[in-house]
């Protein structure tokens, strides 16, 4: 396990190295990263300058929800970028290097790109959150901090193993073209808002079939007291991450037993 | 025994300068065809946003009649229709024009005797044809289908939309054509894709009407052109700009093309100039 995590960490590392060749490039993509998560911090701006509250939300606990989603993103664009390379990696053969390198094939997939443009948005995410957390009004108590560390960690994951199981979809579909996976992927911004405005069909869906909900909403109510919150809403982030990465793992065994590389 | 097939006239010659055009649009109209499931995703991608709009807007209008002057049902037709044009010059078009600069492909467009703005802006019109098709099913299927959009407030207003549309569409193939031309300084395609989508977003009035925003952000985005892309085309379809004001929008709208055509000419020739050739 130790050897694992020191082997994602070196590659990682190798990756970080190549990518800080192009200085103006990381910067590019990192202001182009954070302007497309300003945009929604724009919308909600001038929304509430025109509205008090949101279903019973105010914006700073808004921000709370938007602060979480992307930090979780952000932490996830820098660490498992490489998944959506796997199409690509699929598709012209060059996966097969990756299967005959005795190291396991799931962790070379996420070291095969750094996006360290993530920083951007890691950042940014948690200055929003940090933001919206001091002027909530929250009733601060122990627990507090660890179940908000705890929140981005898990949503870290769900996000990585949402976007790795879509993406594995390459096995079956070999056509690298798909915006698929980037479709499931934006479908997080329904949770950079409180779930209660939406109808039925998007709340479960957000809860339980894509369940950005539980690494926001859920946990998020119980922090910031809004209604009653029950206290096993604490475990929801775990169950997000738990199932998400089950399944992930299932389906990519699947997957690489599917694989038959390209050719004839 | 040697037939003199010369009943099937043969067309000699250069065509004419029009009909090159027409036939680059034709070409890229066909690879839009050939990717249309991925054109329908990318589209559609855009359109979660009007699912989330539209909720968020619903529980700002429960509680009030109108704000900043727009009532629930304009509001309603505001969101779906900006999301339907902004999808228009999407994605694809934007990373065919940098693509080309990347992988020098655009040296063969150097050679060509056409203008290479308006090269673009017929390869953009193909890709639009398909974007624009399936754009359209969307607006209407979730426009008419579940939030119920208003018709256009007046024939004449239907009539100034659609003029506003396509001056609009015209800047937009400009300004992202601006933006590719950045590629030539810089290896980062994807990034300046995201800031351009983002900044336009933000200024044409997509995401949130310029009525609604705060004072010195409305006034950025009425002097910029990109509120020529949605907004203006929006406020004569709902019927809030008549008389001289429509004169006026469209007067800008013609002023910032021209300027836009312009400096994308001349950047372009600036541009070429800092080409390195890679290769040995």
């Amino acid at each position: 396990m130790v050897r694992l995590v020191r082997i994602f960490l070196r590659l990682q590392l190798v990756q970080l190295r190549s990518a800080l060749e192009y200085r103006a490039d990381f910067w590019i993509a990192a202001v182009g990263a954070i302007l497309q998560q300003l945009v929604s911090i724009v919308f909600l701006l001038t929304f509430f300058g025109h509205v008090s509250s949101l279903g019973g939300w105010s914006l700073w606990q808004i921000l709370v929800l938007q602060g979480l989603v992307m930090a979780a993103d952000g932490i996830r664009e820098m660490f498992a970028d490489g998944v959506w390379k796997l199409r690509a990696d699929v598709n012209d053969g060059s996966f097969d290097r990756v299967l005959v390198r005795p190291i396991p094939p799931a962790l070379q997939q996420f070291t095969a790109l750094a996006s360290i443009h993530g920083i951007g948005n890691t950042s940014l995410g948690l200055v929003v959150l940090i933001l919206g957390l001091a002027r909530s009004g929250v009733d601060w108590t122990w627990w507090s901090v660890p179940v908000l560390v705890l929140t981005i960690l898990c949503g870290t994951v769900l996000t990585a193993s949402i976007s790795f199981l879509t993406n594995m979809i390459a096995f079956w579909e070999p056509s690298a073209q798909s915006a698929f996976p980037t479709l499931v992927a934006l479908m997080r911004d329904f949770a950079k808002f409180p779930l209660d405005v939406y109808g039925a069909g998007i709340r479960i869906v957000i809860t339980v079939i894509l369940p950005y909900g539980l690494i926001s909403y859920y946990p998020s109510r119980l922090v910031l007291g809004v209604g009653d919150a029950p206290g096993w809403w604490v475990t929801t982030p775990l169950i997000a991450a738990g199932a998400s990465a089950l399944a992930a793992s299932i389906v990519w065994r699947r997957g690489l037993n599917h694989y038959q590389g390209v050719g004839n | 025994m040697t037939a003199t097939t010369s009943d099937t006239p043969v067309r000699q010659g250069r065509t004419a300068p029009g009909s090159k055009y027409v036939s680059l649009a034709r070409t890229t109209l066909q690879q839009a065809i050939a990717y249309r499931i991925t054109t329908f995703f990318n589209v559609g991608l855009t359109f979660i946003w009007v699912i989330i709009l539209y909720y968020l807007w619903r529980a700002a209008y429960s509680e009030r009649a109108s704000i900043a002057g727009l009532s629930w049902d304009q509001m309603r037709t505001y969101v779906v229709i900006a999301y339907g044009i902004n999808a228009l010059v999407g994605w694809r078009t934007g990373t065919a024009m940098m693509a080309a600069i990347r992988t020098g492909d655009v040296v063969f467009e150097m050679v060509r005797p056409l203008n290479y703005c308006t090269t673009q802006l017929a390869r953009a019109l193909g890709f639009t044809v398909v974007e624009g098709g399936i754009s359209m099913i969307f607006t209407l299927v979730i426009g008419l289908a579940f939030l119920h959009i208003q018709a256009p407030a007046s024939l004449a207003s239907g009539l100034l939309f659609v003029l506003a549309l396509i001056i609009g569409f015209l800047t937009k193939v400009l300004v992202v054509f601006l933006v590719s031309l950045l590629t030539f300084w810089t290896l980062n395609g994807m990034g300046l894709m995201w800031s351009q989508q983002a900044i336009m977003q933000i200024l044409s009035g997509t995401i949130v009407p310029l009525a609604l925003m705060p004072g010195w952000l409305q006034f950025v985005a009425k002097v910029l052109p990109l509120r020529g892309i949605v907004s203006t085309p929006l406020e004569f379809y709902l019927g809030n700009a008549g008389g001289w004001d429509a004169v006026g929008l469209i007067g800008l709208q013609a002023v910032w093309l021209t300027a836009l055509w312009v400096v994308a000419n001349l950047a372009w020739k600036r541009a070429f100039r800092v080409v390195e050739i890679q290769g040995g």
